[in-house]
């Protein structure tokens, strides 16, 4: 088993009637809450955790993608790995990912990776994202157009890295008359790719004809179990299984000595997480088009609920966090694994407003008690996948 | 052709099919008389309103749903709403409708206005229901697509009362999705403007009427009064007690308002 140490990089000081008055933090929550002499002190932290975790023999650590929003301060996610690439030395740097499609000049991405792959000495692993519903609100992006201008996005990033003359680059959403990239990659033919899925039929088809890794969002395990199935149904079409390390679960994860103490000292950071940093409505997940037809009829009748109704002893019920002793932590991943047949595990462990201290106990507990009988067991063998449907 | 009887009864006006370049769209028509061709906006495709049937008693009425909503087809040739304007001008084809007077509510106003732009021999009357499509910075037009939907009916409707119920069903859902990602298509950016039509609205040479409701929380009257002032000619009047969904909040004053104008265009 794979792990990843990912980051959000929340801003946690909301004002305490936050959620009286807000309803999202994300696009209209006033940027006159962010206090700059905090902010300083908080990427430095937050940038420190995630060099900790490449010494604690995490197998990556990962940053992404978000606008306008106090959920997560990273705009920029080639910003943070740039400031790690020359700090950390072995685990694999994500950039889990770009917002590719709400990019206007796909090709800068491109040439960011390729720069990062450089200063990682090809440690780089590139993932892709649409971009989430409200950032097509931030950037005046029109989200009937989101799919095409992904996939297209995708494909003349991939053209630019693997092409070793200069090109005419020419689709519904992009012209570029002369591309050719300066630097090329390190890794050949180019960084892996990673590209989470939040249960769209369409991206699980399509990762599954690029072979790249499928990784899920927060979820309920039931619904996780949809997506991954879909994952794997979609490669056997394709004939092929994909490699259990190319399915890849997220989740929030806190150790502590006991069972008692980490849900004690888990429980409000988790209902930060789930009842402010990811609150927002429909109206700001889903614009129109973001989701076709078929995509979003599953969503609606998944039945699943909002984060805002549910609660912390929800949230572990459904599996969408993970809490407790070494013990009883390493004996739900291994039953996750065996439900979920992945091989691989995003980690968020600086849950919403968690303080460092914490964080950093719950990073060491999970490496030196929990990962290593991962480590030494076999990678899970896997259920065949389920036919395809006809 | 459909019979008196038929245009006065909303239940009784079933959609029909017209096949287009990409696919086909669905449309109501019924009545006898000269043709007036209705555009909708965001709310309201599909549906034979009250409006319609009251246009109906003088008029042949024939309301298409634009691509991708209602009935219609999604037609993803048709981008925007350069596209849309000789979409209509195949429509009107091929429905051989002769100088029909063209009536159309918010975003119809616009695509009735680009209409009127492009081809202003083609049409008898152009009546604009508090139309969307001036980009006017000073006086923003409300972010439709950033409200939930009971928000949306508040802001329609000056009394939300008069708004439809809200059945929250898979379907129902769904459909609403649909007719809101048609709209997005046309109007998300630039949002709800043609930076460009301002400069074109001399253009038009049909008799114009402006209908602006007086509570409108959509779309402020600057943009009613710059499309009256643009349009050589054009008049502009006040329907009180209403809000943006103007044939659908005050149905008799709205179509009354309109018989009386093309009553006098002639």
């Amino acid at each position: 088993m794979k792990f990843t140490y990912f980051h959000l990089m929340p801003y946690p000081y909301l004002p305490p009637d936050f959620e009286e008055r807000f309803s999202s933090p994300s696009l209209t929550f006033p940027n006159g809450y962010f206090d700059p002499a905090l902010g300083v002190e908080l990427y430095h932290r937050y940038l420190d955790e995630l060099e900790y975790a490449d010494q604690l023999g995490f197998d990556g650590i990962a940053v992404n993608e978000h606008h306008q929003t106090a959920y997560g301060l990273m705009p920029s996610p080639n910003i943070m790995a740039a400031a790690l690439a020359r700090r950390t030395s072995r685990a694999k740097l994500m950039v889990l990912g770009n917002a590719i499609a709400i990019r206007e000049d796909p090709l800068r991405v491109a040439e960011e990776i390729a720069m990062l792959d450089h200063l990682s000495r090809g440690r780089v692993v590139s993932g892709f994202v649409r971009g989430i519903g409200w950032e097509y609100f931030a950037h005046s992006i029109n989200p009937t157009r989101s799919r095409a201008r992904f996939e297209e996005a995708h494909d003349l990033i991939i053209k630019a890295w693997t092409t070793r003359e200069p090109f005419q680059w020419i689709s519904p959403n992009y012209e570029f008359r002369y591309v050719n990239v300066w630097p090329r990659p390190l890794q050949e033919p180019h960084p892996p790719i990673y590209i989470p899925g939040a249960g769209s039929s369409e991206t699980m088809r399509w990762v599954a004809e690029h072979r790249y890794s499928y990784m899920s969002v927060y979820a309920p395990v039931s619904v996780t179990k949809r997506w991954f199935d879909g994952y794997r149904n979609a490669a056997a079409e394709l004939g092929y299984e994909p490699d259990p390390e190319k399915i890849v679960m997220s989740v929030p994860l806190y150790v502590a000595e006991t069972d008692e103490l980490a849900h004690a000292e888990a429980r409000g950071h988790v209902e930060w997480l789930f009842h402010k940093g990811l609150k927002q409505g429909p109206e700001i997940i889903f614009p129109p088009g973001y989701m076709s037809a078929s995509s979003m009829r599953g969503t609606l009748m998944s039945g699943m609920r909002g984060y805002a109704a549910m609660s912390y002893d929800d949230l572990l019920r459904e599996g969408i966090v993970v809490a407790g002793s070494p013990d009883s932590v390493g004996e739900q991943l291994e039953r996750l694994r065996d439900e979920l047949g992945f091989g691989a595990m995003n980690l968020l462990m600086c849950i919403g407003d968690m303080p460092h201290e914490r964080v950093v106990k719950n990073m060491e507990l999970f490496a030196s008690q929990v990962m290593p009988a991962f480590r030494e067991s076999p990678p899970p063998a896997t259920e065949p996948a389920p036919a395809p449907q006809q | 052709m459909s019979t008196d009887s038929q245009a006065t009864d909303h239940h009784a006006v079933r959609p029909q099919r017209l096949a287009v370049s990409g696919g086909s769209i669905s449309y109501l028509s019924a009545g006898s008389g000269p043709p007036l061709l209705f555009l909708h906006g965001g709310a309201g495709a599909g549906v034979w309103h009250e409006a319609h049937a009251i246009w109906a008693r003088e008029h042949r009425v024939i309301a298409p749903d634009h691509p991708g909503f209602a009935g219609s087809d999604e037609l993803a040739e048709v981008e925007g709403v350069d596209d849309l304007v000789y979409h209509y001008l195949d429509v009107i084809e091929a429905l051989e409708l002769e100088r029909p007077a063209l009536v159309g509510a918010s975003f119809g106003g616009w695509v009735a206005a680009e209409l009127a732009v492009a081809a202003p021999d083609r049409f008898r009357a152009l009546v604009l229901l508090s139309p969307v499509g001036l980009r006017i910075p000073e006086h923003p037009i409300a972010d439709v697509f950033f409200m939930r939907p009971d928000q949306l009916a508040q802001a329609l409707f000056a009394d939300p009362a008069r708004a439809p119920a809200l059945t929250p069903d898979v379907d129902t859902v769904l459909a609403a999705y649909r007719d809101q990602t048609a709209l997005a298509r046309f109007t998300w950016s630039p949002f709800m403007s043609n930076p460009k039509l301002h400069r074109r609205l001399g253009r038009i040479a049909v008799p114009t009427l402006v209908l602006w409701p007086e509570q409108d929380r959509i779309v402020p009257r600057a943009h009613a009064e710059r499309y009256a002032q643009l349009i050589p000619g054009a008049g502009l009047e006040t329907i009180p007690d209403c809000g943006h969904a103007l044939h659908l909040e005050q149905p008799q004053a709205v179509a009354h308002a309109v018989g009386r104008f093309l009553r006098g265009a002639d």
